[in-house]
């Protein structure tokens, strides 16, 4: 009987998070495999409806990864998607859908073991929460 | 020769079927043209006689209301195969419109009669009429029968009305034709929008609007930006912010998504950055009740696949 491994999917922003994913990569620090990372130029172009639509379409959780707050290469992308998974994590609550399953990081270039921790956390409370979608492909 | 017209009602309150006095004069027009084969609101007739008309030979039925029962699903079947077009009529048959808001939650005849609520034991022999059993959820006409075409709006506005008998009366009915603009409400919208910032979310009894200026930009939750033109914006123009009844224009996709993300992008408190964040986040919970507000139509059709998931699991684990 194989565990439950959630899947993920991870909207990060180009300057920030996503060149700090590269750096954990490149630094060889183990994380967990579960995300499927996309590359987005800045976490404020990020959707509520693509955040939707990953869940919908099999995603047991989505991490969104900024800069911190201060350093969006356009000003103030990411103090809008804060506002936007703010409302959009109540929506999911009242549906009965966990708000935990949408996660929001600031994750600078030159984190990477930040963002190897912040990928351990989700999965482990993924895990946690249980599959969103059937019994998870666990066997 | 006079068009064969049916107009059906599932599980709807009414207005629709009253909706088609708002023509005015207009309807002696439009009677004159056709003829009325099926219309319980209007005429007698039953579902035997509806039975006994050869397939294809309504040429143009309206269904209004959600399907709710059994029974409405039976109904629009029938109406399918012997009609030449159907369409949905009203918001309820487009979108599931406000009774399918009941899809969000579990139990709901617990929730309505009370915790001690059983449902009736099964007759010992089949009783001669029975209410018919509730579907499993509320659903748009769209999900049980193929539809041709829409004319939205909770009831239609006499414009979309009217627009809608001139297609169809003149042969040009095209399928897949939704009765409303493609643009946005507010491109229709006299009110003015200039301060773009919000810092603070005011529900319609908590304010009384400046006559002029945008409902948005004045904290209202207005679903201009995101809905369907062709009303003339009669709500904002009457101090009432758009609740979204013609539906989303197809560039928004999920209404309530769309007009959160447009919220949450409006909202200030004073200077952005990680101070604000408290105060942002206390203005934010100004929108109370966000399904209701922003799914107000629209639930069955676009916030009902994430609660199926969300119902699939509390099954799962009860
Ligand atoms: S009041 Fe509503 S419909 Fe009119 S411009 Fe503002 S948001 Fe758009
Ligand atoms: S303003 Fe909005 S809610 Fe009012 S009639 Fe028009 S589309 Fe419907
Ligand atoms: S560029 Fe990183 S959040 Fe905007």
């Amino acid at each position: 009987m194989s565990e439950f491994e959630p899947k993920v999917v991870a909207f990060l922003c180009r300057w920030c998070a996503s060149a700090g994913a590269d750096l954990a990569g490149t630094s060889r620090l183990p994380y967990p495999p579960n995300a499927i990372p996309i590359r987005v130029n800045c976490s404020g172009r990020v959707e509520p409806q693509w955040v939707v639509e990953a869940l919908k379409a099999g995603a047991d959780g989505v991490l969104i990864g900024g800069c911190h707050p201060g350093d969006c290469h356009y000003v103030a992308g990411n103090y809008k998607t804060r506002r936007r998974v703010y409302l959009l994590r109540k929506v999911l609550a009242e549906l009965g859908i966990e708000s935990e399953r949408v996660r929001l990081e600031w994750i600078s270039a030159t984190e990477g073991a930040r963002f190897a921790q912040v990928m351990a956390e989700f999965v482990a409370a993924l895990k946690r929460l249980g599959p969103l979608h059937g019994n998870g492909g666990a066997r | 020769m006079r068009a064969k017209l049916a107009v059906y009602w599932t599980g709807s309150c009414g207005g629709c079927d009253v909706s088609f006095l708002e023509l005015g004069p207009g309807l002696l027009d439009v009677l004159s043209q056709v003829e009325i084969v099926f219309w319980p609101a209007l005429v007698d007739a039953k579902r035997q006689d509806l039975e006994r008309l050869p397939p294809r030979s309504i040429d143009i039925t309206l269904v209004n209301g959600v399907l709710r029962t059994e029974e409405n699903a039976e109904m629009v079947a029938l109406l399918r195969e012997k009609s030449r077009f159907l369409g949905a009529y009203g918001a309820c048959a487009h979108l599931g419109g406000v009774p399918a808001l009941a899809n969000q939650g579990n139990g709901i005849l617990e929730a309505v009669f009370g915790p001690g609520f059983r449902p009736a034991p099964p007759f010992p022999e089949a009783p001669e009429d029975t209410p018919p059993d509730l579907l499993p959820e509320a659903l748009p006409l769209d999900e049980v029968v193929p539809v041709d075409f829409v004319v939205p709006g909770c009831p239609p506005p006499a414009g979309l009305i009217a627009r809608f008998f001139e297609a169809a009366l003149s042969g040009g009915l095209q399928p897949g034709q939704v009765f409303a603009e493609e643009k946005a409400l507010c491109e229709e919208c006299p009110r003015v929008r200039e301060e773009r910032r919000i810092s603070r979310v005011l529900r319609p009894h908590e304010v009384l609007p400046d006559p002029e200026k945008c409902l948005l930009d004045q904290g209202m939750v207005c679903l201009g930006p995101v809905t369907r033109g062709g009303c003339e914006a009669s709500c904002p123009k009457a101090g009432m912010p758009c609740t979204g009844c013609l539906g989303p224009t197809p560039k928004a996709g999920d209404p309530a998504l769309a007009l959160l993300s447009a919220l949450a992008s409006l909202v200030r408190a004073g200077e952005e950055g990680e101070a604000a964040f408290p105060e942002e986040n206390r203005i934010l919970d100004g929108l109370v009740d966000p399904i209701g507000t922003l799914y107000k139509y629209a639930f069955a059709k676009y916030g009902r696949p994430l609660r199926r998931l969300a119902r699939r699991r509390e099954e799962v684990r009860a």
